[in-house]
């Protein structure tokens, strides 16, 4: 195990997901003990001294979000879990939904009741079917035992929760796009000011939180903030799912304490590469965070400020682990024609420059590249940098420029020969 | 009032205004595509960029609250490095088809390529094809080539005229601008809007297609009489070094099209369609000769003739008309009204289908100078007309006259601008002129008085009603 677990720890089984597993490992106690021992504002302060970090890939400090909401301010505000899990590379919120859904809930109640939420909602990524499923099943098991409802556990909290399946587009993930989908619109992102904690969902206060964000609230509130403080660094409190796949011999879901050292977790822990294929390079955190090479991830340590150290980042905890031999062109490919795919339309550079990103690496594959383009995407990637409306025109940057920083040699190799240097590619992955 | 510094010029903005209200209000420019005065934020363009100074980053003024002591740069190397940017990008799909597009010559994109890029297009990859025309309504038509995607008829649909008529579907570089199924554009009365505030020519308006280069035409002021809101429009014409010696002359006096001119006391930047299609009410076979029972005789002939019988009269009974410029109505009262029991008439009904009243623009009174005939002629000539037994006089001014509840003793004096039956019928029928061939002012139903221009010159065998109504009293000399 990669260090100390928070939210992976009991065994999987066929049934550990129900509510008569859940309450056997003590669940709901903390929400009965908080809403009869605990005001609103104890519950946000102590998130907020845990120093709980966001784990939907900004790693924006939960307790500072919930801050700006202002209690008694006599309007509704809303609660969000975005389980839109989209970003490629990542399925850990998958985890949590499958295996804990009641963990999710109880997390969902006690921030209702810190941040007075009368309605909680679950938006949930389109394409998730035995996620949905679970947690649906999860949802009518709580309401039948007065988990949700009027007058909670004979308190004077009443909360309600609504499971919202998205349509499959990755732009609902992030947080105003979710909300406007919610709301019954398009799922265009919104432009800040006002933040959605000032005006989000039906123009009220509302916080949107990750689904594994949300899931650590419950251990915060039962075991202290101090209690989270001791596991991780200093800085980087807790741990992170991290979803890892690729070119690694034991692809999966795993629970790593922050400051873990990531040799040890890719050789050891994750046994290492499949056979013959050494590491070429890591997608650490979804694709929209910059590759880092072999020799640039091996020394760091599992926490944000390493990370960043590095030039990456660790995102949403999406790893992708890529062999030796892969072509790194087919592989931005691949990205470009997602982020094309996936742009919502909205805003002028990510509309059209992520069409133009894609037929430009579209024509270098078709062997019709030009020395110059290389400096077109770069150029590209550059004028989308903050110009968008939501983080995807810089999204899509990064990940363009973090691979060509590295491996232009292969694009420029592409361009004069009108084929790849390499023949591998992250499809020919065969595990055991 | 916070101050703030455009440019390090002090500016005392408003406190809830954005940069772009704030620079705008006070004399600088920043450009905009999406933006709308009147429409909600939608941030979509990115070309209305601007620099905080001291930061390393751009950022859009449209979003951008005012706060004191901000300082902003409207027009630094890096705001133009990233509106240059910002045009590529647009332009990128943009078939530049300026060539046969209605909107060239008042293009915001065209304005903005020589303004901010002017360069030649930097891509090499073929560009996203789409629907060319594609049919929005009966009236507009859409090119989604050209489309930015700006959504501003989207926002208008649903903040403005409220119809939901349009939105946008699929999404990235193939969004498509489209009808919504279940209410579709052809029942907002507001629709022809969205092709104005559309800053490209994506949206077309289809009775103007290809009709003119709007630089060959000038617009002027005018006010629209479909009701009794009085909307300023801009009725554009042929200009006169322009005029068109071969081809069809008609051309040169006939209405190309109609817009809204803005006038935040009556009509905003907005009109109805009813008011884009005056043409159809300008444009009726005109009556330009002066008829005695039928019989054509010279206009002289015929006012000598009208002025007779207004001064043998003992009973007269005037209709006037609610189509008549303040100018007009009070020659008339000047002239006649001592000799007259004077009634204003609604010239124009509603027609069938049409809206009759909503909460933006559109007023039951279908005439124009209704409250402005009431204030001159005085409140006793709004009831219903009535005839009494000795009438042996009825002035019929303008249309909308039952000529079949006229007192049969009576003798017809009729003024109308266009051909009619009755016309032939009246004892004197002179043809006057219409609201395009003269200027005036109409009084709304708010009391906001608005003038018109000529557009035309009248043909001179057709009287202009206020110098014909001195013509008429008894004692003075024929005029025209």
């Amino acid at each position: 195990m990669p260090g100390k677990q928070l939210l992976m720890t009991f065994p999987v089984t066929a049934t550990s997901h129900t509510l008569a597993a859940y309450l056997a490992r003590g669940g709901y106690a903390t929400l009965r003990r908080a809403l009869a021992t605990m005001k609103p504002e104890d519950v946000t302060k102590e998130v907020t001294a845990s120093g709980l970090l966001g784990h939907g890939g900004a790693a924006f400090p939960a307790g500072r979000k919930w801050g700006v909401v202002h209690l008694n301010d006599n309007q509704p505000h809303y609660l969000c879990a975005n389980a839109d899990e989209g970003e490629p590379g990542t399925f850990k919120d998958r985890w949590i939904l499958e295996n804990a859904p009641h963990l999710l809930l109880e997390s969902m109640l006690l921030a209702s009741y810190a941040l007075q939420v009368r309605n909680a909602f679950v938006y949930i990524r389109g394409e998730f079917d035995l996620p949905y499923r679970r947690l649906a099943a999860a949802v009518e098991e709580a309401y039948a035992d007065g988990y949700f409802g009027e007058r909670i556990l004979g308190t004077e909290f009443s909360c309600d929760v609504v499971v919202y399946r998205g349509a499959g587009s990755y732009v609902c993930g992030e947080a105003s796009g979710l909300l406007s989908s919610l709301e019954g619109k398009r799922g265009y992102p919104r432009n800040r000011p006002p933040r959605l904690t000032v005006q989000g969902l039906f123009k009220r206060p509302t916080v949107v939180n990750n689904v594994e964000t949300l899931a650590n609230i419950a251990g915060i509130i039962a075991h202290g903030a101090e209690a989270y403080k001791k596991v991780g660094t200093a800085k980087c409190p807790g741990t992170q799912l991290v979803s890892i796949s690729g070119h690694i011999a034991r692809p999966g879901v795993y629970e790593v304490e922050y400051g873990y050292p990531m040799a040890k977790f890719l050789f050891e822990d994750c046994g290492g590469m499949l056979p013959g294929q050494p590491l070429k390079c890591i997608v650490p955190g979804g694709i929209s965070t910059k590759v880092l090479t072999a020799a640039e991830v091996e020394p760091l340590t599992f926490d944000h400020q390493s990370f960043a150290g590095a030039g990456s980042s660790l995102g949403s905890g999406g790893m992708i682990a890529i062999a030796e031999g892969t072509c790194m062109v087919r592989l931005l490919q691949v990205m470009l024609r997602f982020y094309h795919h996936e742009s919502c339309g909205q805003c002028t550079p990510c509309r059209e420059g992520m069409g133009w990103m894609h037929r430009i690496i579209d024509r270098i594959v078709a062997g019709q590249g030009q020395p110059e383009d290389i400096d077109s995407l770069y150029r590209i990637s550059r004028l989308q940098d903050g110009m968008t409306i939501c983080g995807m025109g810089d999204a899509a940057g990064y990940a363009t420029v973090g691979i060509l920083d590295k491996y232009r040699s292969e694009f420029e190799y592409w361009i004069r020969e009108k084929h790849s240097q390499l023949e591998g590619n992250l499809e020919g992955a065969v595990h055991a | 009032m916070p101050e703030i510094f455009i440019n390090g010029q002090s500016v005392q903005a408003e406190t809830n205004q954005t940069v772009m209200q704030a620079a705008l209000a006070n004399g600088f420019y920043i450009p905009y595509f999406c933006w709308h005065p009147q429409l909600s934020i939608a941030g979509n363009c990115r070309i209305c960029t601007v620099q905080v100074e001291g930061r390393s980053w751009v950022e859009i003024a449209c979003n951008m609250p005012v706060s004191e002591g901000l300082h902003i740069l409207t027009d630094s190397d890096l705001v133009r490095a990233h509106r240059k940017a910002t045009m590529q990008f647009i332009t990128l799909n943009h078939p530049v088809d300026c060539g046969i597009c209605d909107k060239a010559g008042e293009c915001t994109l065209q304005d903005y390529h020589f303004a901010y890029n002017g360069s030649p297009s930097v891509s090499r990859e073929p560009k996203v094809h789409a629907t060319k025309y594609h049919d929005l309504s009966a009236r507009i038509l859409l090119d989604n080539e050209r489309c930015i995607l700006c959504s501003r008829c989207v926002r208008f649909t649903r903040e403005i005229s409220k119809s939901n008529a349009l939105g946008i579907k699929n999404r990235g570089d193939v969004s498509l601008v489209r009808a919504a199924e279940d209410s579709p554009l052809d029942g907002d009365p507001y629709s022809d809007n969205v092709v104005d505030i559309c800053p490209v020519g994506a949206l077309l308006s289809k009775p103007f297609l290809q009709k003119a280069r709007v630089w060959y035409l000038q617009p002027t002021p005018s006010v629209c009489p479909g009701c009794e809101r009085g909307c300023s429009v801009s009725i554009w014409h042929r200009k006169a070094q322009w005029r068109l010696r071969a081809l069809d002359p008609a051309q040169n006096t006939s209405i190309a099209r109609v817009t809204p001119l803005e006038n935040p006391a009556v009509n905003g930047p907005w009109i109805c369609n009813k008011g884009r299609d005056l043409a159809q009410v300008f444009e009726r076979p005109r009556a330009d000769h002066a008829l005695l029972k039928g019989k054509p005789v010279e206009l002289a002939v015929a006012i000598a003739a009208a002025r007779k019988l207004v001064g043998e009269a003992r009973h007269a009974v005037a209709l006037v008309s609610s189509w008549g410029s303040n100018e007009e109505l009070a020659a008339f009262k000047t002239a006649l009204a001592g000799r007259f029991t004077t009634f204003v008439k609604r010239d124009h009904e509603a027609m069938p289908g049409e809206r009759i009243e909503d909460d933006l623009l559109i007023r039951p009174d279908k005439n124009p100078n209704t409250a402005g005939a009431r204030a001159i002629l005085g409140e006793s000539s709004t009831g219903e007309p009535a005839f009494p037994a000795d009438t042996d006089l009825v002035l019929v001014w303008g249309e909308g006259c039952n000529f079949a509840r006229l007192p049969a003793t009576a003798k017809v004096v009729f003024l109308n601008s266009y051909l009619q039956p009755e016309n032939g019928h009246a004892d004197v029928f002179i043809p006057i002129s219409i609201q395009t061939e003269r200027a005036g002012h109409y009084t709304n139903f708010a009391g906001v008085v608005s003038r018109f221009e000529r557009c035309f010159a009248k043909n001179p065998s057709v009287a202009d009603a206020q110098e014909l109504f001195a013509g008429l009293a008894v004692g003075t000399a024929v005029t025209s």
